[in-house]
């Protein structure tokens, strides 16, 4: 069983290679005001106290309104926010996701956890970077992390049926390894109606 | 018996024997038997001290303070950062402003930085010396690129020390070997204070004569002709008190020092242990320490200059402190430099360039204690889970934490520039406040304050004010509902209407909406975005009040929940880091993560000690989490929060709950993005009442400080089995994306309406009418 669930690890490096490359950052919220947004902090050992007198107090009292008076233009601002799919991966994460598999590949899976964790920190939407993590614990013999490191891959990857289908494959071999036969049937069909 | 009395006896007689011959041999007997007992004696003494030398040397020499370091900055194309935050960064990991080419210093021009780095050795590997170049624009790292070293796609600056866990002597010290010191170091403390090192056996008996005959003259302890291993004992075992019997103690151990350990060991000990200076309670031992304490640099990296301040500070390390007495001091330095010159340790061309140069002090050390310590707490409560108290304090552990100073900084102006605005009078005086900010995908705590004065280290509010949560339980009460599509979609009408619930005992609740308005029916993800109390009771009272208790203790609340309906208003206790914890599962589809203030520790010498993991636990489906997560976002577009935007740029989409409890004692706010998760709390310490919501108390320090951080909107991804469609949520039907009461809204597949209204009826009204007025 468990042989299957490594072996499936070579198609997950193709396909990072494949998506990891097509990635551009999505858009970021840069702060107004730029350098000026918040002084300077203060020497160490002196008071924190920010007195910036050039902060422009952007916020009155007056203008907040009673916590439940409903808004008079109501459906008028922005509606909320959704996306099909996840994100791919940026280059310097991906460079992070094959130190990790060449670790991976001498048997160090500390070191390709440490390393896949710091993908995860700059790229925490990504589906690929979870399901590398799976792999990782898949190799330490943990099984019960990585079931939950594929279901949070899953939630994440979207409308994109070639992840979502290797997802629910891995899970379907993960918990077949951990002899929960239901559940795998379970993902082996999520895999197939896709 | 009779062998004493013969003893005796002849003693006397012998006494009177000595007498008559007159009074020489008596004296030379006692003579001899006082100096055979001070023989005996000084042997006992010298044994006694011999241990006390051995104990020490072959025990652990050095109680070393346990360091702690932030989060390294990742730097890498895309990352996003501002220029200044760039530089504070730098700044804080000992970076020094220069020509970004000599290893820890940078050069800035306008969006440009040429960084050149140390080199650290992580838990997780090393992380060598590189040249980088980079530009910032939009808060954003492009053309990333390393210029000399390895080349990376992605690198790490050392991290900046931002506390340590202090042995009870308060003596901090960085350990050094022998071999990684550079040689000149050694050589010019011999020049300077112990020629002979290499030569004598622990003293120096010339030295001492003429230090003698000055302290003779002067009548009073003028001179020491202390060999450095002399010193090192006075550091080591004695008072610094100048006596007598002092002096001796310490040529006796000097000796049996040198008799039992090599010059190197003793050279090497002598390096770590002498005093170079004192930061508030805290003294700088050594000069591994001192080097980074006064040059912000790596002994290894130090120039001729630098070297022979820190061999002229042993002398004293106060009156020639170089940050207060620089002039003392450069006169002192230029002395030792003249000393290593005529020793021959520099040619006279490195000695004048040398004597030419500036001191080379930092502004102010690299760091100072207790910077960050409500944070540092938290630290410390997570270590004492897997370490004793004593070994943080003496085994020089590295612990690597997750702060990051950045958002750090940002946290603590938003509390403290927000909360004078807040109130007037004596509730402004008493107002307090709490802030965690954590990574939202990965648990990490990032930024913790306690209180109104985050340089305090008294009460931690984040941890140690424990509140009732009030609205902020809401969520959970709709999620529970909305995990049974069956029964519950956003667009399920819920009744607006007051109502009487009467317990067995004969008590009596009627719950009230915080304006005591009636709406009638509404649609359930109005009730949630706008904080409405009637329909919110009566749903939970739906979905049971056990089922809300059992998601909220999957979603990791441990403290007791009361199992009355009041629960469901949120009359139940919680500090903000555990708010956080909660709400961590709801920022992330379902999944907790427990939070972490701890990456890793590894003892002295980097080997690695523990490890703490990244964790994820499905405890809801995300489908349902999608749908409040929906209703947290409308709440900050129309609902409660929707006064983030006054300070919030549109642009920014978030997602998020407020709370407040009885006459405004505790004022919530629970809210994420795409990368941040925070929760602000505003109240009293004496819970007194206050004016504040959680709209007007919490949410301004919260807004407050998402404006200032660079960072992706909250856009989650659709889970499997959900789906759009625009509804109009009044009649619980589907509808056309032009009209009026459109919406589009999340639904579980299978739970969204059949039925369909079109409002092109009320469209063709509407022209009728007009054409009626025209021709009337």
């Amino acid at each position: 069983m468990k042989y299957r669930v490594i072996g499936l690890a070579g198609t997950f490096s193709a396909l990072l290679i494949l998506s990891g490359c097509a990635s551009s950052p999505g858009g970021i919220y840069v702060p107004i005001g730029g350098e000026r947004r918040a002084p300077a902090p203060p020497p160490p050992s002196t008071s924190t106290e920010p007195t910036g007198s050039d902060e422009a107090p952007v916020w009155r009292k007056s203008e907040i309104p009673d916590e439940p008076e409903p808004s008079p233009e109501a459906g008028e601002s922005a509606s909320p926010s959704y996306r099909d799919s996840g994100e791919s991966l940026s280059p310097a994460a991906l460079s992070l996701v094959r130190e990790a598999e060449s670790y991976l590949r001498q048997g160090n899976t500390s070191a390709a956890i440490a390393h896949l964790e710091r993908a995860q920190r700059i790229a925490p939407r990504s589906a690929e970077v979870y399901f590398k993590l799976s792999e990782a614990y898949v190799a330490s013999d943990r099984l019960g992390a990585a079931e939950q490191f594929t279901l949070k891959g899953l939630s994440v990857a979207g409308s994109d049926t070639h992840l979502q289908r290797s997802g629910w494959r891995l899970l379907a071999d993960i918990r077949r390894a951990r002899g929960n036969i239901a559940g795998a049937d379970q993902a082996e069909a999520r895999a197939s109606a896709l | 018996m009779k062998n004493n009395r013969t003893s005796s006896g002849s003693k006397k007689k012998s006494s009177r024997k000595s007498s008559r011959n007159g009074r020489r041999p008596w004296f030379w007997r006692l003579f001899l038997r006082v100096a055979v007992i001070g023989l005996v004696l000084l042997a006992g003494w010298m044994v006694y001290l011999d241990a006390v030398i051995t104990d020490r040397f072959e025990g652990r020499r050095f109680e070393v303070p346990s360091r702690v370091f932030a989060r390294p900055l990742e730097l890498y194309d895309g990352a996003g950062i501002s220029s200044g935050a760039l530089e504070r960064e730098l700044e804080l990991a000992g970076f020094r402003k220069g020509d970004g080419n000599k290893p820890g210093s940078y050069r800035r021009n306008g969006g440009h930085f040429l960084i050149s780095t140390r080199g650290f050795r992580f838990p997780d590997g090393d992380e060598p010396r590189r040249r980088l170049s980079l530009n910032i624009y939009g808060d954003r790292i492009q053309d990333f690129s390393v210029r000399a070293g390895d080349p990376a796609a992605i690198v790490r600056l050392e991290p900046a020390q931002i506390g340590g866990i202090y042995p009870a002597h308060k003596e901090d010290r960085i350990l050094v070997q022998l071999d990684q010191v550079p040689a000149l170091l050694p050589a010019t403390l011999m020049a300077v204070e112990d020629r002979n090192f290499y030569d004598h056996v622990g003293i120096a008996p010339l030295s001492i004569a003429r230090a003698m005959l000055a302290n003779i003259r002067a009548g009073e302890v003028v001179q020491g002709g202390s060999t450095l291993t002399q010193q090192l004992v006075k550091n080591f075992f004695l008072t610094r008190k100048q006596t007598l019997v002092r002096k001796g103690n310490e040529a006796l151990m000097s000796i049996l020092l040198e008799l039992h350990y090599d010059k190197g060991d003793i050279l090497e000990t002598y390096l770590n242990e002498v005093y170079l200076g004192q930061a508030g309670t805290r003294s700088i031992n050594g000069f591994g320490l001192a080097s980074q304490f006064y040059f912000g640099e790596s002994l290894r990296d130090l120039g001729v200059h630098q070297i022979a301040l820190l061999v002229g500070m042993v002398k004293g390390p106060s009156y020639y402190n170089p940050r207060r007495h620089p002039e003392r001091a450069t006169a002192r330095r230029n002395l030792v430099i003249s000393e290593m010159e005529e020793a021959g340790l520099i040619e006279p061309v490195r000695a004048a360039q040398a004597r030419g140069r500036p001191l080379g002090v930092s502004e102010r050390p690299s760091y100072s204690e207790n910077r960050y310590p409500a944070y540092i707490d938290l630290v410390r409560r997570h270590l004492a889970r897997d370490y004793r108290e004593e070994d943080l304090r003496s085994e020089g552990l590295r612990i690597f934490t997750t702060l990051n100073p950045a958002i750090q900084y940002a946290a603590e102006f938003a509390v403290s520039n927000t909360l004078p605005r807040l109130a007037s009078g004596e509730t402004r005086k008493a107002l307090e406040a709490a802030l965690v900010v954590t990574a939202k995908d990965s648990g990490e705590v990032l930024a913790l304050v306690g209180g109104r004065d985050p340089q305090f280290a008294g009460f931690n509010r984040a941890l140690d004010a424990s509140r009732p949560i009030g609205s902020l339980v809401k969520p959970f009460v709709y999620l529970s509902a909305l995990s049974r599509p069956d029964r519950y979609t956003l667009i399920t009408p819920l009744q607006d209407k007051s109502f009487v619930l009467e317990f067995d005992d004969g008590q009596r609740w009627q719950p009230k909406n915080y304006d005591e308005k009636e709406r009638g029916e509404i649609p359930l993800h109005t009730a949630l975005s706008h904080s409405y109390n009637l329909p919110t009771v009566r749903l939970g009272l739906d979905v049971g009040v056990d089922v809300v208790r059992e998601t909220l203790q999957a979603f990791g609340v441990t403290s007791p929940i009361s199992p009355y309906p009041s629960m469901l208003l949120g009359a139940v206790s919680m500090n903000p880091v555990t708010v956080a914890q909660m709400y961590q599962g709801l920022a992330t589809s379902g999944f907790n993560t427990p939070l972490r203030t701890i990456r890793e520790v590894t003892d002295a010498g980097g080997e690695p000690l523990s490890r703490y993991s990244l964790e994820v636990d499905q405890v809801a489906d995300p489908a349902a989490v999608h749908l409040v997560q929906y209703a947290m976002q409308e709440t900050m577009r129309e609902g409660t929060g929707k006064s983030a935007y006054y300070t919030v740029p549109d642009e920014l989409a978030l997602a998020g709950k407020t709370g407040t409890t009885d006459d405004g004692r505790d004022s919530w706010f629970a809210g994420f993005s795409g990368d941040l998760l925070a929760v602000a709390w505003v109240g009293r310490d004496d819970n007194g009442p206050t004016s504040l919501t959680g709209a007007s108390g919490a949410l301004p320090v919260w807004s407050r400080f998402m404006a200032q951080i660079p960072q992706h909107g909250f856009s989650p991804v659709m889970p499997d089995g959900v789906n759009y469609h625009w509804v109009d949520s009044e009649r619980q039907a589907l509808t056309d994306e032009y009209c009026d009461n459109a919406r589009l809204v999340p639904f579980i597949a299978g739970s969204e309406p059949t039925r369909e209204v079109s409002c092109s009826g009320a469209l063709q009204r509407r022209i009728q009418g007009w054409f009626e007025g025209l021709f009337r």
